[in-house]
């Protein structure tokens, strides 16, 4: 469908459309990484918040720590010292994994005209303090975006900011509603791109594109019959491996990825106190592995998406030397096992190996096809 | 000609007691790895013929050979075998395959075959890579585990120990046994610096007054590997059902299979004695591809 492909294209023109939108609208560009980064506040003070995708490119860094980085942050690193995100205005870190802040002191110290600002977030999501202490940050953080845009937030600004991510909320959950029959209208990858499109693009734009979207799809014919997977694990910055799942017959139906589902799953419920209403936001988004530590909510959480979106597999996929992803897995792994569904881990870096991936991909598959003595759906005790 | 001692012998054979011609069904099956090719052709899921070379520098060549071999002068040709199913890192590349298949599931079937109906825990060493793979019912995959990208520790490493270290491939596993106890392992996280670690365990500061004997370097590399396995078999699901446990009815199929100084360590580590077989192991994956070719 060209309204799906567009998506790839302003995935791949990300840089360009970041430039452009400057030259447009005069506003700073504001980059981040980490999962936490109330992007609200930003956009009320006039700024078009980035997420940071990493991409393969040759190395600038000869240092030895980089090598022991995951793969992402490695790359972003390069990124950053190559110029691809010059067009950077303001960089900002909430406090989550070593390695994104590896990338954030790295950029801190090379790009001297490079606005940055490091941001605590609890670790403890659930704690009683949680609210007032991210209520606190953010108040430091506003004051810094005000003092660079120029610009002071006000409520009405924050209000419409809201407004605007909370449309672009619901309307992500409406496509993955599409997702939730057997037949589904949109495959893994072409969610993928919607997905990372909408984290590099102005959400009032991006809005648009998803109204006019979302009633072609409600219109389109559905795919087969395939096996369901679920995606969970780090961060992706393409949708390779759901197209490689496509090409062997399956179809990734939903995930619970940072940049993924959990980015938009739950909306800012409005309330005078407006930084309240954000920290209270994201304090309530599902955790992310690094802040899942002492309430465990990701394994319920993904549990309850595996039955809502009924599928036969779960796919692990850490990038390489991940660690929050490295420390929750034994976690998950339990959680799908006492309940019996089917999951395959596996470790990946920025690139995928097509023909490796794709044995493992396809014994996977094998596996939680039903067959003489599995019959469809994960609930179903095996024969053994 | 100087010895070249990574060089594992190839094998095949083809048998003159199973008229082909009689046969209602044959169907072959040709595994093309990343070190090594095999081939397995099925007359009635009699086994008829089989090879298992090396793989030289053209996947093609190798896939095309095994199964010359494997057919050896039988007078059978390739139009006479009903369904050829291919698969491994080579698939591709065995122009002749009228289907590919995933070898995880060629796997558990072929050992199956070979090892028989007590197989729970399937264990490929092969040329880069390591699979587990649980079993239930007669031959469905319920889990496995393969290693990730890095290929360290598995049999194209031995090979190119063996050459390095100058001991025949055929026994350094025999070897890494007979010391008194395991040393310190070498370097697991990289092929290439286990290999110098391996060469530097011999001038050691710690060792000089009493250096490593070679069978204890060899002990020290081949307990690295083992122990790069058993990281992969230990993260399948244990199973819980009454006495029998995920590590009891274990085979090994594979190159390194023939590795005891790999294998008996991994049955150390999980208190066991692998099944055994007539079969050559590395055939698992062409024999089940063979015992798949032919069903829908």
């Amino acid at each position: 469908m060209e309204k799906l492909d567009q998506f790839k294209e302003m995935v791949k023109n990300r840089h360009d459309y970041a430039w452009s939108w400057k030259a447009r609208t005069g506003g700073k560009v504001l980059g981040y990484c980490p999962p936490y980064m109330p992007e609200e506040l930003a956009y009320a003070a006039g700024m078009l918040p980035v997420r940071l995708l990493a991409e393969q490119m040759p190395d600038v860094v000869s240092a030895k720590w980089i090598y022991a980085s995951c793969y992402p942050a490695k790359n972003m690193t390069n990124m950053i010292l190559s110029g691809v995100y010059d067009y950077m205005d303001v960089f900002v870190n909430i406090e989550d994994c070593q390695w994104m802040f590896n990338v954030f002191e790295v950029a801190m110290h090379t790009n001297p005209s490079l606005l940055t600002h490091y941001m605590f977030f609890t670790d403890y999501p659930e704690a009683p303090t949680a609210k007032d202490v991210t209520v606190s940050e953010y108040k430091v953080l506003k004051g810094k975006l005000e003092t660079w845009s120029g610009k002071t937030i006000t409520d009405e600004a924050l209000d419409e900011a809201i407004a605007i991510y909370n449309t672009n909320r619901r309307l992500l959950r409406r496509i993955y509603e599409l997702r939730r029959v057997y037949r589904t209208v949109i495959l893994g990858s072409e969610m993928m791109y919607i997905l990372l499109a909408n984290q590099v693009t102005d959400k009032a734009e991006m809005n648009r594109l998803l109204e006019e979207l979302i009633p072609e799809l409600e219109k389109h014919e559905p795919f087969d019959d395939r096996l369901r997977l679920m995606l969970i694990g780090s961060e992706t910055y393409s949708a390779e491996l759901e197209e490689l799942v496509e090409s062997l017959g399956a179809n990734v139906v939903v995930d619970e990825l940072d940049n993924g589902s959990s980015s938009f799953w739950n909306e800012v419920v409005p309330q005078k106190d407006r930084l309240l209403a954000l920290a209270f936001r994201y304090l309530g988004r599902p955790h992310s592995a690094m802040k899942d530590s002492n309430w465990r909510r990701r394994p319920q959480h993904i549990f309850e998406l595996t039955e809502d979106y009924m599928v036969d597999g779960v796919l692990i996929v850490k990038q390489l030397l991940c660690h929050p992803h490295g420390s929750d897995n034994y976690a998950l792994w339990k959680m799908l096992r006492e309940r019996n569904i089917p999951y395959h881990f596996f470790e990946r870096d920025t690139t995928l190996p097509p023909d490796e991936t794709k044995i493992r991909l396809g014994g996977f598959l094998d596996m939680v096809r039903p067959g003489v003595t599995r019959i469809r759906g994960w609930h179903q005790p095996l024969v053994i | 000609m100087e010895q070249e001692y990574w060089k594992w012998p190839e094998t095949g054979h083809t048998s003159t007691e199973i008229d082909w011609r009689k046969a209602k069904k044959v169907t072959a099956g040709v595994d093309i790895g990343s070190t090594s090719a095999q081939a397995v052709i099925l007359c009635d899921g009699e086994l008829f013929g089989w090879a298992n070379i090396r793989i030289g520098v053209s996947f093609k060549k190798a896939a095309d050979l095994a199964m010359e071999k494997a057919m050896g002068s039988s007078g059978m040709t390739l139009k006479d075998i009903g369904e050829i199913v291919s698969i491994g890192w080579g698939a591709d590349n065995a122009a002749y395959a009228t289907k590919k298949m995933n070898e995880i599931v060629c796997q558990a079937k072929g050992a199956r075959y070979m090892f028989g109906p007590e197989v729970h825990t399937v264990v490929d060493l092969g040329g880069q890579s390591v699979a587990a793979i649980r079993l239930y019912d007669w031959d469905r995959v319920q889990d496995f585990f393969m290693n990730d990208k890095c290929a360290t520790g598995m049999g194209r490493n031995v090979e190119s120990l063996c050459e390095l270290l100058q001991v025949p491939i055929e026994e350094i596993g025999e070897l890494s046994l007979d010391v008194p106890g395991d040393p310190v392992p070498v370097s697991t996280t990289c092929y290439n610096f286990a290999e110098t670690e391996t060469m530097g365990l011999f001038g050691r500061p710690e060792y000089r007054s009493s250096p490593l004997t070679e069978n204890q370097v060899y002990a020290a590399h081949l307990f690295a590997i083992s122990t790069r396995a058993s990281s992969v078999i230990g993260k399948l699901a244990p199973l819980d059902v009454g006495e029998l446990s995920v590590y009891k009815e274990l085979c090994f199929t594979g190159g390194l299979a023939k590795n005891k100084g790999v294998t008996k360590r991994i049955e150390r580590d999980f208190k066991t004695t692998a099944l055994t077989s007539e079969y050559d192991p590395q055939l698992a994956g062409a024999i089940g591809a063979a015992l798949l070719a032919g069903t829908d």
